[in-house]
This record gives C-alpha cells, sequence and structure tokens, in this order.
C-alpha cells in the first residue's frame, strides 16, 4: 500500500542497510507483489470538521515502475463509477485517464495537472502514481524513533528532469519491517502533505499499513484511508488496465 | 408520423429483458446500480415570441444498473421517468426506446446493452452511448452522439442502437460502429421559446427519417505523452434540415424535418505540455444530399488544471467548401466561429464554481453560464445556475436572446 503514496520503484541493487538507496529498495523488496487489489474506505474531515466519506476499490498490476492501476469509485452515489487509469512508466511521468459515466468517455489528465486533489480528497493525482528512483536522490537524514518505533529518516529530492509539486520529501522507514511509517512533502520550503502511517499488518507475508492519515497542511484538512479486503498477487489481467477497460468494466 | 408509442413488440421483448437485467441482483455478487432523482426549476425573465411561460418546473428520476454474470459479459441498463410543467415531457405512458418523440418521453429506456470482452476485443450490442473526440467544448467527429436539444442550451446525450467493436493492440485501438437504425437529435418544440421561427403558425409535418444504416471507424494511437486518432462516419446528419411548405389560407407553415447524409473525414489530438494541454478536433463533412452544406469544423483549445482550478480556452471554426443550405437547425455549426471557454474552481469537498462561455469571433453574439454546486450531505446536492445569452437576431446566440434563464436544481443521489 506503500506504493500508493510514495512508491519509489526501485532497481534491486545490493547496497549496505545503512545507505538511503538501499533501504529504500529493500522497502520496495519486501513490498513487492506482482498485483494488489484492496477497497479503501476514506473519511475527508475539512478544517471544519465536516465529515465526508468516500470508498473505492484499488488495483495494481505489476510492480514499480512500469506497473499499471485502476482505482474506481464505489461511494458516494454521484461518483460512483467515475474510474482512474494510471500506466506508470520507468523513465518518464505515468499517463492518466478519468472516466466518468455521466459523460460516457474518458479525459486525458495532463501531467501538470497533477497536484489538483483526487476527487476532493486529500490525496493529490500525483500522490497516486508511482516513481522511478532514478528520478530522485536520496540522502540519509538522520534516525529517530518515531511513536516509540526506530526509523530512519531519509530525504529525497526531485531531480532536474522530473516534474514534480514536490521539491522534498522526507520519509520515516520503520527499522523492524522497513515499512514507511511517515511521509512529509515539502514546496519551496513549505510542508504540504503528511502522510502517517498505522495499524501494521502482516499480509500474505507483506508488512502493509492499513490505514493511512493524509493532512493538507494549506487546507487544513486530513483523509483518513482504511484499506479492506486487502489482497496481494491476485491474478488480474493485463487487459483490465486499459481504456476500454475502464468503459466497460 | 410521431412515432409517440415507440415500445413496439420488438420492444416489448426489449423491455422484459431490461426487467430481466435490473430485477436479477439477487442472483449475483457483480450488480452493481444508482441512480439519482433530479428536480429543477427554471425562471425567465422575459417571455418570448409564442411562449409566454416564465417558470418551469420539471422531475426526472434516472435508474442505471450493471450486471456481469460471467467475466466476459457484461449487460447495462438504464431508464429515465420524467415529467414537467411546460409539456416538453410526453404525458402517454409508453415506454420509449427509439428517442424519436418530438417530446422528451415520460419513460424511456436509456441504455441497454450487452458487451463481450476477450483480450484485446470489446463487442457491446444494443442502445449505447459512443462518444468521440478529445476536446471539451464542441466534438466535430462526435458523429454517434444525437442529443435532446428542446432547451438549447442545457443539452444531453440520446443513446443510440449500434453494434460496437473495438481491438486493442499496445497503445493503438480501432472502433468499428455499425448503426442499423437512425436516432435523432430531439429539436425545440416549435410552440415554445427555444424555437426562433417567424411569427406566424407553425405547423410540425413530421420527418423523414433515413432507411439506411450509418457507420463509422476510429483509430486512436497512444504515444508517448500524446495521442492522436483519425475517424470516418458515413450516414446522416442527426440535426435536420428544415423544408417548410406555405399554406396562404389561412397562412400557415408546414415544416418537415429531413435528415441529409452526411460523410465525414475527421482527426482529434491531444499533447500535454509543461505548462498547458493543447487539445484538437477537426472533422470535413461532405453530403449528397443538394439541399446540404459541405463544410470543415475545427477546434482547438488548451487547458491547464492548477491546483483547484481547472482552465479550458479556445476557438472552434468553421469553412464552408460547398454552401447550399437554406434552412436548418445545427447548434453546432452555431458553436463555430466564436470563442470558446470553460472555467472551474473546487472550493472545497462540498462547493464548487463553474463559467462556460461562447463569443462569437464578431461581437454578434454570447452565452455565458454561471454556477454553483453544494453538496447538502452526502446523497443532497443543490446547484444553482444562471444563463445569459445576448446577440443580434441573425446570429445563432442572439436568436435565443429572450432565453436568458436562472434554474435551480435539487438533486438526490442513490
Amino acid at each position: 500500500m506503500s506504493r500508493l503514496l510514495f512508491a519509489l520503484a526501485l532497481a534491486t541493487l545490493a547496497a549496505p542497510a545503512q545507505d538511503p538507496r538501499g533501504i529504500i529498495e529493500e522497502v520496495q523488496k519486501r513490498s513487492r507483489s506482482t498485483s494488489q487489489r484492496y477497497e479503501g474506505t476514506l473519511r475527508v474531515i475539512n478544517a471544519r470538521g465536516r465529515v465526508t466519506g468516500k470508498r473505492w476499490r484499488y488495483d495494481r498490476l505489476g510492480s514499480h515502475g512500469s506497473s499499471k492501476a485502476v482505482l474506481r469509485f464505489l461511494d458516494p452515489a454521484e461518483v460512483r463509477g467515475v474510474a482512474l487509469l494510471v500506466l506508470n512508466h520507468p523513465q518518464r511521468s505515468s499517463d492518466q485517464w478519468m472516466w466518468t459515466p455521466a459523460l460516457q468517455r474518458e479525459r486525458r489528465i495532463a501531467f501538470q495537472d497533477r497536484r489538483t486533489r483526487f476527487f476532493g480528497t486529500d490525496f493529490s493525482f500525483e500522490d497516486l502514481e508511482e516513481r522511478d528512483v532514478d528520478q530522485y536522490d536520496l540522502r540519509l537524514d538522520g534516525q529517530e524513533a518515531l511513536g516509540g518505533v526506530p526509523c530512519w529518516r531519509i530525504e529525497a529530492r526531485p531531480k532536474q528532469s522530473k516534474v514534480s509539486q514536490y521539491d522534498r520529501s522526507l520519509l520515516w522507514v520503520r527499522k523492524d519491517h522497513y515499512v514507511y511509517w511517515r511521509i512529509e512533502n515539502y514546496s519551496r520550503g513549505s510542508l504540504l502533505r503528511r502522510a502517517t502511517y498505522s495499524d501494521i499488518e502482516n499480509v500474505q507475508g507483506i508488512w502493509t499499513a492499513r490505514t493511512i492519515q493524509m493532512a493538507d497542511l494549506r487546507q487544513d484538512s486530513r483523509t483518513l484511508l482504511k484499506l479492506e479486503k486487502l489482497e496481494y498477487n491476485l491474478p488480474l489481467k493485463d487487459e483490465s488496465f486499459t481504456l476500454q477497460a475502464l468503459r466497460v468494466e | 408520423m410521431w412515432n409517440r408509442h415507440s415500445c413496439l413488440s420488438w420492444n416489448r421483448h426489449s423491455c422484459l429483458f431490461l426487467l430481466l437485467v435490473l430485477a436479477w441482483p439477487g442472483l449475483s455478487q457483480s450488480f452493481s446500480q444508482r441512480g439519482f432523482f433530479e428536480s429543477r426549476f427554471i425562471g425567465y425573465p422575459q417571455t418570448a415570441p409564442g411562449d409566454s411561460g416564465r417558470a418551469v418546473a420539471s422531475g426526472l428520476l434516472r435508474y442505471e444498473a450493471a450486471w456481469k454474470p460471467l467475466s466476459n459479459w457484461r449487460f447495462a441498463g438504464s431508464l429515465d421517468a420524467r415529467t414537467d410543467t411546460h409539456r416538453q415531457v410526453e404525458r402517454a405512458w409508453g415506454l420509449s426506446w427509439q428517442d424519436r418523440d418530438i417530446r422528451r418521453p415520460a419513460f424511456a429506456v436509456r441504455r441497454l446493452s450487452a458487451t463481450y470482452r476477450r483480450g484485446p476485443v470489446t463487442f457491446e450490442l444494443g442502445k449505447q452511448f459512443i462518444r468521440w473526440g478529445k476536446t471539451d467544448l464542441l466534438n466535430p467527429t462526435d458523429r454517434f452522439a444525437p442529443r435532446d436539444y428542446l432547451e438549447v442550451v442545457d443539452n444531453d446525450f440520446l443513446g443510440v442502437t449500434a453494434a460496437r467493436l473495438t481491438l486493442e493492440r499496445g497503445g493503438d485501438t480501432l472502433d468499428l460502429v455499425f448503426q442499423p437504425r437512425f436516432t435523432p437529435s430531439r429539436l425545440p418544440l416549435l410552440n415554445q421559446r427555444w424555437v426562433a421561427l417567424p411569427d406566424v403558425p407553425i405547423r410540425d409535418a413530421g420527418a423523414h427519417y433515413p432507411g439506411r444504416a450509418q457507420y463509422g471507424a476510429r483509430w486512436n494511437h497512444i504515444g508517448s505523452g500524446f495521442e492522436y486518432s483519425f475517424s470516418f462516419f458515413d450516414g446522416f446528419n442527426h440535426l435536420p434540415l428544415l423544408e417548410p411548405r406555405v399554406e396562404l389560407t389561412p397562412l400557415r407553415v408546414h415544416l418537415t424535418r429531413q435528415y441529409s447524409r452526411m460523410r465525414m473525414y475527421g482527426a482529434d489530438a491531444a499533447l500535454p505540455l509543461k505548462w498547458l494541454t493543447l487539445k484538437a478536433e477537426t472533422a470535413w463533412f461532405t453530403s449528397s444530399t443538394p439541399r446540404a452544406d459541405e463544410y470543415l469544423l475545427y477546434v482547438i483549445q488548451l487547458e491547464r488544471q492548477s491546483g483547484e482550478w481547472f482552465l479550458v480556452g479556445g476557438y472552434a471554426g468553421e469553412a464552408v467548401t460547398a454552401a447550399r443550405r437554406r434552412f436548418d437547425f445545427s447548434p453546432d455549426r452555431g458553436l463555430a466561429r466564436a470563442f470558446l471557454a470553460h472555467a472551474g474552481y473546487t472550493i472545497d469537498p462540498h462547493r464548487s464554481l463553474a463559467l462556460e462561455a461562447a463569443v462569437r469571433h464578431n461581437g454578434d453574439g454570447a452565452w455565458v453560464r454561471f454556477e454553483f454546486s453544494h453538496a447538502l450531505t452526502a446523497r443532497w446536492r443543490a446547484i444553482a445556475s444562471f444563463s445569459l445569452i445576448r446577440g443580434a437576431a441573425d446570429d445563432f446566440f442572439g436568436q435565443y436572446r429572450r432565453n436568458s434563464h436562472a434554474a435551480l436544481t435539487f438533486r438526490y443521489s442513490f
């Protein structure tokens, strides 16, 4: 699930444990699966405390830089059936299309659009795509216990070729299970979004945070995402990740 | 001439099939449904020739269901039930399939189709929606998408009965469509405000519907960060030529609708750039009908989504290659030779603003629509809008200059 927020698609290179690239590679190695499916239950809480519920189904085929994903809304009723197709590429930004049942057509989303909030949640479109480790410079920023859990703190900066709304991210990686425990995304020195992970469980041999809270610091709002019916390594078909599949599934 | 009760014997089977599809949820986990009930109130500050009504209320119940009994098969159905205060909706209780009624049917099968999908092949048969093109403001290549133009500027798509075969391979998609039965766009009612005709009694003398089938093909290619397509259509214009016949005693005009032959050669493209996305779409229309023009429509638009803003601006142009027409209804060409814009702003997850505008390049006409949408609860939404229409009497927008209006819509989604 960590892919949903900041799945750095890493090549598997041997590296010492204290090397930031080696740590992230170990995170990826331990979370690698051929496919993933879950139902996400979301609670969006705005600055005034008003709560909105949403639910989506997420399917992913492949892993890391060349994966494909479809996210389809199940609730609320007025957005049911709205779907997003994401085709990740290792060397360039992903292609994304949105299918809107009311219009009966898909619409290409351009990469300059991806800082937009995704359907009123605190996730941006960019937060939903995978990224290639080669597009980031990584640096070990320190070690600290977060909520009593020992973590490495790693700084990731996009390389010049990478188009991103964030110019810097801080990643906290748990030392015990090599999973993300917190991610902070910055732009021009300001913290824009903070993802906090909790409810870690071993699902089919993969340690996974079942709850993610994404906070938008500018809007003072947050989205709580719970992963339900989570499965890895399902026999998903390639044909389910095309524009036609968006239309007819 | 008007087929008011179009649930014919063949359609009874369709209706039975639809009921089976919609009533089957208990037998399968792969059943999904949704819908909404919408009530809409429109106020017109001005009366119009032949229509003194200033307030219109309408209600629409739409139910959509999809059932996937096997991994390769999917059945989809959609029903509309509606009524209104302005006789734009038929009062008869028949279930309409064909969408050839001059009024909106009280009950209509909006969609009913079966889809088979295996590997790169998708085949859909039945009443369905087929949308072509990439631009947002006007789609010249969207030839299998007739619309309900009863209120010209607030229109909705009509489904078509067709067979559609789609083949996908890598980034290439080939779409083949065969439509055996013609579905026209629904025109404004002659005795109401959205018809701008001379102030003489006009009688609807019906329509001559084409008997021949239509077909089309579209090839779409998705490249590295861009996509484009080429399309071809052979069939009929779903917007009619109007054939008047004048009766002198008493003075009365009989108006017949005729649908001209049409062949379309189209192309569209989307190119995301660093700061903007460029989208373009064009189509050249030829016709063997002596009274129909031959012309080229094109749209160029730039769009950008920046934070919570969504901005689209562009120009729709037209070049007439053979001028023949005398009298027709063609809102697609009415939108041409104009600057078009669409802007949206998401205030928060519950509220949004939108603006749509079309301004004639020579300033002769303009249409602007503002909209505020507010989700009151998880299921209830209120939408307030205001449409301003101005222009000269001989301009497409200007002919509706007395039809500026405000609307309030309440929608309950389920």
